[in-house]
């Protein structure tokens, strides 16, 4: 056997994952995904075959009548006000996965920590110096319980997302679909044919945009709660209503000094104006949290799935990759964030008077 | 008729709002390399500083993302 170079041997594996690429396009057949960008909380279905004698040919959208494309699988049961979707699901699950790690972990707790203990010390540890690099010592140890939940509900949420039993198994129908390979050579790669998924059972719970909504309400009422009870309500209140130098001017024009007056109550209008705006910021705050998760992690599902069904078997694998760093990356931004924004509400505003 | 305008908005709507965050995210980028290349003692603070910042502005190009995807689903 001549020795290798490495130039043939980076050839062979190329030629290996061409060929595995092959079999599996032409022996399995992947179907097309029924990619939904909400969770199942659409209407049932039985209650809108009854407008079958009247089709208006001009009327796009009819009241009742939902398009094919668009149709947003029912849940599986409501108990009262509770939608029992597949989100509820998986979210639930990562709630006790997360509860069962760290009761597991403190359960015999060691002066030394070995194992699973040690696992869990890592984690408080690492997160609650981050806290207090940012924080300070003292905020950074006060922060840490409700935005190091959020932190670790949001990384297994989105690593458990990953795992190859989420989007897999549901209700479905039995039918035939076009793979892409199929559609550029039909005669030597075959349709798929036979059971296709159109309501998965398992969906990663960051994708349904009640979580990420939940989690950013929880941190606008934490760091609001933190910033009152910090400073008080008064001087935290002040720092969205400014009307103390317009005041203060409007105080020197009765006292008749004119020119400092007018100065002080253009930069007491510019006050209040910014005071204004960032009680605005506060609120807007929400939506941008809740938009940017379930943006990220919506459109990392829809691309996986995208992946893996226009080529089998190996090219979602970089994607893959792609994906856990960026479930990372998310739940540190939604953590350092609120963060960010608990520190600058516990620090004092200084009101500057000349 | 109306379905072209809707798709061709989505298109556009996701394309143009993708400049923005990229344009931005470059600019962000640049500055935390010349920070690190001066100092690269403070890798920690920067790397945190400028993965924070980029959250910030890609959250401009996602809010273009669910612009196009409602405007799909009209």
């Amino acid at each position: 056997m001549p020795k290798l170079g490495r130039r043939s041997k980076v050839g062979i594996i190329v030629i290996l994952a061409l060929a595995l690429i092959l079999v599996g396009a032409i022996l399995f057949p992947v179907p097309q995904p029924a990619v939904h960008l909400s969770a199942n909380y659409g209407k049932d279905t039985h209650v809108e075959e009854t407008h079958i004698d009247e089709t208006p040919v001009d009327e796009v959208h009819n009241g009742e009548v939902v398009e094919e494309a668009s149709h947003i699988p029912p849940p599986f049961f409501k108990l009262g006000p509770i939608w029992f979707t597949n989100t509820l699901i998986t979210s639930l699950m990562s709630v006790v996965v997360l509860g069962l790690l760290f009761f597991f972990g403190t359960c015999r707790m060691e002066l030394v920590p070995t194992g699973l203990q040690n696992l869990c010390e890592t984690i408080v540890e690492t997160l609650l110096n981050f806290f207090q690099s940012v924080a300070g010592e003292a905020s950074g140890r006060r922060f840490l319980p409700v935005i190091a939940t959020i932190f670790l509900y949001v990384i297994t949420n989105a690593w458990m997302g990953l795992l190859p039993i989420y989007n897999i198994f549901g209700w479905g129908e039995h039918g035939t679909t076009t793979t892409l390979l199929n559609s550029i050579a039909g005669s030597v790669f075959p349709e798929y044919e036979g059971f296709i998924v159109k309501t998965a059972v398992l969906r990663p719970a960051n994708t349904d945009i009640n979580v990420p909504l939940m989690l950013a309400l929880v941190s606008f009422l934490a760091v609001e709660y933190w910033g009152i009870t910090a400073i008080g309500a008064r001087n935290y209140a002040g720092k969205f209503f400014r009307y103390g130098q317009f005041i203060g001017a409007l105080g020197q024009l009765v006292r008749g000094k004119v020119k400092t007056a007018l100065s002080g109550l253009f930069y007491g209008f510019i006050d209040i104006f910014v005071g204004g705006l960032e009680l605005l910021s506060e609120f807007v705050r929400i939506i941008s949290f809740t938009f940017r998760l379930f943006g990220n992690m919506t459109a990392g599902e829809v691309l996986l799935l995208m992946m893996a069904f226009l080529v089998p078997w190996l090219i979602a694998v970089p994607f893959y990759g792609l994906e856990t760093l960026l479930g990372a990356i998310q739940a540190l931004i939604f953590a350092g964030l609120t963060l960010v924004f608990a520190t600058l509400a516990v620090t004092p505003h200084e009101h500057e008077h000349d | 008729m109306e379905e072209a305008f809707k798709y061709l908005g989505a298109g556009l709507a996701m394309g143009l709002g993708a400049l923005g965050p990229g344009v931005g995210i470059g600019i962000l980028g640049y500055g935390a390399m010349q920070a690190l290349g001066r100092n690269p003692e403070a890798r920690g603070p920067i790397m945190t500083n400028m993965i924070l910042a980029i959250a910030f502005a890609e959250a401009i190009g996602i809010y273009a993302l669910i612009i196009a995807i409602i405007l799909g689903m009209l």
